[in-house]
Parts: structure tokens; sequence; C-alpha cells
């Protein structure tokens, strides 16, 4: 079952592993999924807080686990579009580097809120961070594939948190896990420290 | 097989030769077998195929065949236009539209009135197929490769509803669901970057 799982995924990233046809004009579609990948990455503000949000959806358990990494990649595609429309956002940094602060502190006080305030406070963040994207987005590269490589990234960051967050099932790895969300919400305070 | 669809493809075969105005699938791989790889290698139409079957996967058995059955009626529709010269430049903004449709409602994990995939499926398989004409002059070539086309498009699709369709731990539904909102996700920008230019 694992290994169906695994064909599932290598599925979805079939697109990435295309050559171009040639009425697709895509050139350089590994080149721009590799793109896409590495641009989260890149951004220590970004990483720090999809980590937060996959330790917070860990602490928070079933359904927030889920529901977080299907919720933020959504509402991002959505703050994309904003950026690609050249939608002005205001404070987008400023946003990015707030979400780190807030989601951080969130897993620092192990804060419980209604799931549906908790989802509205990772998809209102969603937003600044699909809008830097979508901003970013790079008109060369195969627009696919650098989608996908930015939304798979932002995936595993999540993905690492959740790994890291699931610590919280005993009382050290809570400590420790509360612990990394004290150092996100700090490092969030030295980016929004740029800015002020 | 019969009678209308032998009536279709007769028509398909007789209808003059028009200019195709798209793509060589593969330099050097032509007809059926350049067809059948093809919906491999475009993006767009692989990330509409996988999330199809993502959400084709999350129906029951009945309502998927039911699907797939669209999927092929659309398909051969639209080769049968394609031989009538019928032809768009952007058919891929309806793939992706599926993409991104099929994609969001993989999110829900819910079996769905077959309406709705299918409602998905048909105009975006007829989209896949205007978008994936070949760039030969040849009626019969085209149609070869619009056959294999089809062909490859459907057993994509269907594997990966295969794979979906039988989880047997609880967080394989969750990575459907996941790999659905990706699948949306990307499609929604491409849809978008597409509509800005």
């Amino acid at each position: 079952m694992v290994r169906r799982g695994l064909i599932l995924f290598i599925f979805l990233l079939w697109p990435l592993a295309s050559e171009s046809a040639l009425a697709h004009g895509g050139d350089g579609i590994a080149g721009g999924f590799l793109g896409g990948f590495s641009h989260p990455l890149f951004g220590p503000d970004h990483v720090a807080a999809m980590v937060a949000v996959g330790l917070w959806g860990a602490f928070l358990g079933a359904p927030a686990i889920w529901l977080f990494p299907v919720i933020f990649p959504l509402v991002m595609a959505l703050g994309g579009v904003l950026g690609i429309l050249g939608v002005p956002l205001p404070g987008v940094e400023i946003g990015i580097a707030l979400s780190a602060v807030l989601l951080g502190m969130m897993v620092a006080m192990a804060a419980r809120p209604p799931l549906l305030v908790a989802a509205l406070l990772v998809g209102a963040f969603a937003i600044f961070h699909g809008h830097a994207h979508g901003t970013e987005l790079p008109r060369g590269a195969d627009p696919i594939a650098f989608s996908l490589g930015f939304v798979v990234a932002t995936g595993c960051l999540h993905l690492a948190g959740i790994v890291f967050g699931l610590l919280a099932r005993w009382p050290y790895g809570r400590m420790a896990v509360r612990t990394a969300g004290g150092v996100i919400a700090i490092a969030g305070l030295v980016f929004l420290g740029r800015f002020v | 097989m019969n009678a209308s669809r032998i009536a279709i493809i007769a028509l398909g075969l007789l209808a003059p030769p028009q200019a195709a105005d798209a793509h060589v699938v593969i330099e050097g791989v032509g007809g059926f077998p350049g067809g059948l790889i093809h919906p491999l290698l475009v993006p767009a139409h692989a990330l509409f195929l996988v999330a199809l079957g993502l959400l084709a996967g999350q129906q029951t058995a009945a309502h998927r065949r039911a699907v797939f059955g669209v999927f092929a009626a659309a398909s051969v529709a639209a080769i049968l236009a394609v031989t009538l010269a019928v032809a768009t430049n952007d058919a891929d903004i309806m793939v992706l539209a599926g993409a991104a449709l099929a994609g969001l409602l993989a999110t829900t994990g819910r079996p769905l009135p077959t309406i709705v995939p299918a409602a998905i499926a048909a105009p975006a398989a007829g989209a896949l197929m205007l978008d994936s004409v070949p760039a030969v002059v040849s009626t019969s070539e085209t149609l070869l490769a619009l056959a294999g086309t089809a062909l490859g498009a459907i057993l994509l699709s269907a594997l990966v509803a295969w794979i979906a369709a039988s989880p047997r731990y609880p967080w394989q539904r969750i990575g459907a669901r996941i790999l659905g909102a990706w699948a949306a996700a990307s499609a929604i920008l491409v849809l978008a970057l597409r509509l800005a230019k």
C-alpha cells in the first residue's frame, strides 16, 4: 500500500519529468521545477512560517494536521493569482514576517483555538506568501513546472514541520516542539525588524 | 461497436484533410505511439489527468466507469470535430480549468454525484484532444495520433484512479486530498498566468 502511495506521488510529479512538446514552448521544464522548488527554500521567512504551519498542525492533531496542508496551498494559489494579475497587496513582506511570529507563538504557547479560527489564521497568512510567489513568478520559466515546484516545496516544508511536531506526543518532545515554535517566533521578529 | 460509432469513425476518415495547426508530438515518434505518450509529455495534460484520476478514485466503481465513459465519448467527439477543421489556440485553458476543478473537488475527499466529475471530464477531455493535434497534414495520421492520445489519457487517469480508489490506510486518503490541493494550486496559478498574458 505504501507502494501505491508512492506511485500516486510519482504520477503527480510526472509533469515535471516531461520533455517539452514543440508547440507548448516549455523550455527548461526541469529548470522551471527546480527554480520553483528552491524559491521558498531560499526565503528564510517562508521556511520559518511553513515549518510553523506543520508544527502547529501536528500540535493540534487531526483534522488540523492534514487540513492545514490542504488549505494552505489553495489559499496561497489565490494570493498568487493576485500577484500575477498585479493586484497590489500592501505589506506583503511584513505579513510574511508576521506569519512566522504569530504561528511560531501559537506553537510556543501551545494555543488551541477552534479549528475554524486556526484555519482562518493559516489561510490569511497564505495569501501573503502566495502573493509574493505570484509576483516573483518568472515569466520565462515553464509555468506549470515552476508553480508545481514551489507548491511541492511548500508541502515538503509543512511535512517537515509535521514530522517534527509529532514529537509532541511525548513530554520532552512537546517541550522541543514548543521551543521550536519560540525560535520561529523570534526569527519572525528579526524578519519583522527589517521593515520597522 | 455500434452503428453510430462506426458512422462517426467513417465520417472522420472520409473528411477532407485539413491543415493541422499544432505541433509535432515528439520528433521521430508519430502516429499512434506518439499520440499514446503525448499526455505524459505535456505538463498541463498530465496535471489534469492526475487530478481527474484522484477525483475519480474517490467515487464509487460505477461512477468511475461513467466518468471514463464520458471522457471517452468526449474524446471521440473532439476527434470528429478535428476532422471537421475545428481548432482553437485556447484549449489549454479548458484543460487547466479542468485540472483546477478536479483538484479542488479531490480535496473534499467525498463521493459526488456522477454528473459533477463527468461535467469536468467532458469539456476538458475534448479540449485536451484539440490541444493535442499533431502537425501533420494527413488526416489518417492525425486520427491515429489522436486515438493514441485518447487511449493514453484514459489509461493514465484510470491508473491514478485505481491507485487512489483502494487506500488501505487513512493517511493514503489524506495524501490524495493533499495531492489534489497541490494539483489545484498549480493549475490555478498557471491559469492566472495564462489569462494574464
